[in-house]
C-alpha cells in the first residue's frame, strides 16, 4: 500500500523449486539473520525433497538409509507426520503414494522455522510466504494488521477473501494450481466437490498438514474443521459456496468486490 | 402453541411470522436436546432435510384467503430462512427453507456442519493485501501471480 512508508527487508528467493518471500518490516535487522533464514530452507530442501535423488527422504525410500542414521529432524518430523496422520483420521499421510512423502507438513514447518529464526533475531513485524503458505507476526505497519488475500480458486488475479491479523499462519491446499497432486488416501483418488481448503492457527507445519488434510476429505472436509482445536478453516466448494468456521469468520474484513 | 395463540388474538400477521421465525431460529440454535418446543411436532430434533413443519390441524382450505411469505433470520450459527403460511389469520404452515443448495450431498454437510460453519457464495474481490494464501504453486505460475506482483510492488 503505497501509502504508508514501507521499512525494513525484503527478498524473494528461489527454495525448493518455489519462490519464497521474507518481508521484515523492522529497521536494523541484520542482513545475515535472512541469509541464514535462507540456507535454513535450502537445507530443508536438500534433506527432505522427494525431488532430489541424494536427499534423506529419498534415500530413507530407497533403502539406502537407515531411520537411526538420518539427521535429528528427519526423524522430528516424521514423528510429527505421524501424530498428523492420527490426528486427521488418517488423511493426511505422508505414504498416502507408498514411499513417505512428508512435504505437505515440511514447507510449513520450515517456514515457521525460518519465521522463529528472524524473530530471535529481533524482527517483530514479518510476513514470509512459500508457495502459498503464510505466515505472519507484528503489523505490516504500526497500527497496521497484515492483510492476507485467499487466492480465488478460478480468477489468479482475485481473491476470495481477505484476512487481518497479527500472528498467524496460513495454508491452502487446492486442486487449481499443480493439479491433482492431494488425494484422498483412502480411495487413492483425487476429492471431489472441493475447490480449496485454507486452514489458519498458530502452527504453519500443522496448518499446513490440516489443509492437505480436509481437503483430502472432500465434502468431509468442512465439517472435519468445524471440530478442529485452536484451528480454523475457509472451505471454497466446486458448487460455489464457501464455508468459513467462526473463528475464520472473526479474522474476515470486507474484499470489494469487482 | 405459542403459534396458535398468537393466531388467535388475530395479531397482525406479519407480528405472528416474526415470532415464528424467532422461535425457529431459538431452536435451530442451540443443541439438537433442546429443539423440540412442540409436542405435536415430533419426537426428534428436525432434521435439515425434513422441512415441514405443520403448525395446525387446520387445512389451508379452510377459509379467507391463503398468503405466503419468506422471512429469514441471522443466527450467530447460521442463517435461517422459514416459509409461513397463512389462511386467514390462522397459521397453518411453516417449512423450515434449507439454507442453500438442494440434494442429498448439500443436506448432508448441513446437517453435520449448519450449526458451526458460516455460509456464503464465492465472490471475487481484489483488496489492498500484503501476501496471498494459495494451493502451492510453481516458479512457472509464481511470474503470473497476484504474489508476484504484490512482491515487486513491495521492491
Amino acid at each position: 500500500m503505497a501509502e504508508l512508508a514501507v521499512i525494513g527487508q525484503h527478498r524473494v528467493e528461489e527454495v525448493m523449486g518455489i519462490p519464497v518471500g521474507i518481508d521484515v518490516r523492522d529497521a536494523g535487522i541484520d542482513p545475515g539473520a535472512l541469509d541464514r533464514a535462507f540456507d535454513w530452507l535450502r537445507w530443508v530442501d536438500a534433506t527432505f525433497s522427494t525431488y532430489r535423488a541424494d536427499s534423506q527422504i529419498s534415500r530413507l525410500n530407497a533403502g539406502t538409509l537407515a531411520l537411526e542414521e538420518a539427521a535429528t529432524e528427519v526423524r522430528a518430523v516424521l514423528e510429527r507426520c505421524e501424530r498428523l496422520r492420527d490426528q486427521t483420521r488418517g488423511r493426511f499421510d505422508v505414504r498416502a503414494r507408498g514411499d513417505i512423502d512428508p512435504s505437505g507438513f515440511v514447507k510449513g514447518w520450515a517456514v515457521e522455522t525460518a519465521a522463529a529464526m528472524l524473530v530471535e533475531a529481533g524482527a517483530r513485524n514479518l510476513c514470509l510466504h512459500a508457495g502459498g503458505d503464510v505466515r505472519v507476526r507484528g503489523e505490516r505497519a504500526p497500527g497496521h494488521p497484515w492483510r492476507i488475500g485467499i487466492q480465488h480458486p478460478r480468477e489468479r488475479d482475485r481473491v476470495a477473501a481477505v484476512l487481518s491479523a497479527r500472528d498467524l499462519a496460513v495454508a491452502t491446499s487446492g486442486a487449481y494450481e499443480r493439479g491433482a497432486h492431494v488425494v484422498d488416501p483412502r480411495t487413492g483418488r483425487p476429492p471431489e466437490g472441493v475447490l480449496s481448503v485454507t486452514v489458519v492457527g498458530a502452527d504453519l507445519g500443522t496448518a499446513d498438514a490440516y489443509a492437505t488434510a480436509a481437503f483430502a476429505m472432500g465434502l468431509e472436509g468442512p465439517a472435519w474443521t468445524a471440530d478442529l482445536r485452536d484451528y480454523d478453516a475457509l472451505t471454497i466448494l466446486a458448487d460455489g459456496r464457501v464455508l468459513s468456521t467462526p473463528g475464520m469468520a472473526r479474522l474476515r474484513v470486507p474484499t470489494p468486490i469487482n | 402453541m405459542r403459534a396458535r395463540a398468537l393466531a388467535r388474538r388475530a395479531v397482525p400477521a406479519a407480528v405472528a411470522t416474526a415470532a415464528v421465525v424467532a422461535l425457529l431460529a431459538n431452536v435451530r440454535a442451540r443443541p439438537p436436546a433442546l429443539a423440540v418446543p412442540e409436542k405435536a411436532a415430533r419426537p426428534s430434533p428436525p432434521p435439515i432435510a425434513a422441512p415441514e413443519r405443520r403448525v395446525s390441524s387446520k387445512r389451508p382450505t379452510s377459509k379467507g384467503p391463503t398468503r405466503t411469505g419468506t422471512h429469514t433470520v441471522t443466527t450467530p450459527f447460521s442463517i435461517i430462512s422459514v416459509r409461513v403460511t397463512l389462511t386467514g389469520n390462522e397459521l397453518t404452515r411453516v417449512e423450515t427453507v434449507e439454507l442453500t443448495g438442494n440434494g442429498a450431498r448439500t443436506q448432508a454437510i448441513n446437517a453435520r456442519a449448519e450449526p458451526i460453519l458460516r455460509e456464503e457464495a464465492l465472490k471475487a474481490g481484489s483488496a489492498k493485501i500484503d501476501v496471498v494464501s494459495g494451493a502451492t504453486y510453481t516458479s512457472e505460475s509464481y511470474r503470473r501471480s497476484l504474489q508476484a506482483a504484490i512482491d515487486q510492488a513491495r521492491g
